[in-house]
């Protein structure tokens, strides 16, 4: 048998093997280690809603809190892992120089960004599952709207996704994946509406809070869950979506010019 | 203008005392202690987390006022008082305490475990420290962590509700006792743990669900009775409940027991974490 002859790309307009290969890889190394990886989410939700739980009194309204809680919970989870294994992934392979293996590949920037951000909300979802299925413990789920939890769960995850290729394409070590997440991303969520309703806050922060993309991913995954409306559906769906559309394109064209990551 | 560089002409000794090469080599020149080896070893130790004080310090001052904020918003106006005290000011000392015992224990115990994964523990097990050294000068950088970023999770606290301290004693007490123990918890975990992924599951499986569940958030009271028994074990409690005596004058135990755990627990783990570095436990070949 002789080698096939060396040509140019010869798969049509999208390289689908590539492509499937690329999620593959990526989800795959973000759930191995499930021990930690599901495990440790699904622990810290279980402690979340045990602590409100224990603090509260053992009746209606307590319960009512804890309802409302466990979407919130279950998002913020969700979302967390996607934006961990999307930057996780890429301060890794830049500092074991193994980066390179995607750079070569005959990949075309829009396959990339779609093959990442897929892999990582992939991950996402799994632990959303798990996170979700550990607070039936405390909390009673349901699912008043179905369209609604999938559009907000994804489009929370893309959101996530999305910052986690940008830090990490941008962050060269550690400390700056750690500090966006603990100075810009858990403070965005924990004050939007992850344990308390929006109408807790202050006036003015209640305003401020339109301007969080977190926010409608919040308000509109617990619509999804709980049925109880915040604000109105269709404007968290269109601002996620603008948002999700402006950093995309901004992934994309980090991709095509090989900002920091080409020399 | 003197000239840049002038003073560097000056000839002088560049040798420390004792340490001129012309002299001959001779045995260990100083007393029972090595005062020098240790200070070198603990200021390490502090240098070692204050250069990424963003991480090591401001992280957990900004997430601890995170977890006031959100405990505050979504349950301040549901709890009752408890102990005679407004939800708020039974959370905040939980919240410090929470701080500074996860943040003594991240410090020992990555140091020990970095060191360990990249090889550079030859520099700790080489100088002529012996094992009581090493385990003051580790966890006295673990303690430094803790007080360090308790104080400052405080202080930063201060500006959004009032504090005030009903005993002094109690406060500065328990922070340093919590700060060892946690610091030694987190030496023998370091020690012991031969991955980042035991060191994870230590921390995510054992240290956070404990900081968690002591009453940080609500009071033991609360528990349902078999609960309370267990909860009455666990050291945890005892440093979140006498820390929050200094500050609110009230403790669901008695306080001197309190003491009395924190003394006999930090007095166990220091023996223990003694003998391993004596053996070379998981240390020396």
């Amino acid at each position: 048998m002789t080698a096939a002859k060396l040509g140019i790309r010869r798969f049509g307009a999208l390289n689908g093997l590539g492509l499937v290969t690329l999620v593959k890889r990526e989800a795959s190394r973000g759930l191995k280690d499930y021990n930690y990886q599901l495990l440790g989410p699904a622990v810290t939700a279980l402690l979340y809603l045990a602590v409100f739980r224990l603090a509260l009194h053992n009746d209606e309204t307590g319960q009512l809190l804890i309802n409302f809680i466990a979407p919130g919970v279950i998002i913020f989870s969700a979302c967390e892992k996607a934006y961990e294994s999307a930057a996780g992934s890429f301060i890794f392979d830049k500092h074991e120089r193994i980066i390179a293996d995607m750079l070569m590949a005959p990949l075309t920037p829009i396959e990339r960004l779609i093959g990442y951000v897929s892999a990582d909300c992939l991950g996402g979802i799994a632990v959303g599952v798990v996170v979700a299925v550990v607070t039936l413990v405390f909390a009673e789920l349901g699912a008043a709207h179905p369209w609604a939890i999938v559009a907000f769960g994804l489009l929370g995850m893309v959101f996530h996704a999305l910052v986690g290729l940008l830090v990490g394409i941008w962050a060269e070590k550690w400390d700056q994946f750690s500090a966006i997440h603990t100075f810009l991303l858990v403070p965005l969520s924990f004050l939007s509406g992850v344990f308390y309703p929006i109408e807790a806050l202050p006036g003015v922060f209640q305003a401020v809070m339109q301007w969080n993309p977190l926010y409608h991913a919040i308000a509109g995954f617990r619509y999804g869950m709980s049925g109880t409306e915040a604000g109105d559906p269709l404007l968290h769906l269109l601002v996620l979506a603008g948002v999700n559309l402006v950093l995309g394109a901004w992934a994309y064209r980090w991709f095509r010019s090989g900002y920091k990551l080409k020399p | 203008m003197p000239l840049r560089g002038t003073t560097a002409n000056v000839p002088r000794n560049p040798y420390p005392p004792g340490l001129n090469p012309m002299l001959p080599l001779a045995s260990r020149r100083y007393g029972a202690i090595n005062w020098i080896g240790l200070a070198t070893l603990y200021g390490k130790e502090v240098r070692r987390f204050w250069a990424v004080a963003t991480q090591t310090v401001l992280a957990p001052l900004v997430t601890g006022l995170l977890f006031l904020a959100v405990f505050v918003l979504a349950l301040g106006h549901r709890v009752d008082q408890i102990g005679g005290a407004p939800y708020v000011d039974f959370l905040v000392p939980g919240l410090i305490m929470m701080t500074i015992a996860q943040n003594a224990f991240a410090n020992t115990s990555s140091s020990l475990m970095i060191a360990k994964v990249q090889g550079n523990i030859v520099d700790l097990l080489m100088p002529p420290l012996n094992a009581l050294e090493m385990t003051i000068g580790i966890a006295g950088g673990g303690v430094t962590r803790g007080v360090v970023v308790g104080l400052t999770t405080g202080i930063a606290m201060m500006v959004f509700v009032p504090i005030d301290i009903a005993h002094p004693f109690f406060v500065m007490f328990h922070a340093v006792a919590a700060s060892l123990l946690m610091a030694l918890l987190g030496m023998l975990t370091g020690i012991w743990a031969e991955k980042f992924d035991h060191l994870a599951a230590i921390t995510n499986f054992i240290v956070t669900p404990l900081s968690f569940l002591s009453g940080t958030f609500y009071s033991t009271t609360r528990l349902p009775e078999l609960w309370q028994t267990i909860a009455h074990l666990n050291p945890f409690f005892y440093m979140i409940d006498g820390f929050r005596y200094g500050f609110i004058g009230h403790a669901d135990a008695p306080i001197w027991t309190g003491v009395a755990v924190m003394l006999g627990v930090n007095a166990v783990l220091l023996l223990l974490v003694h003998r391993w570095f004596k053996r070379g436990y998981r240390l020396k070949a």
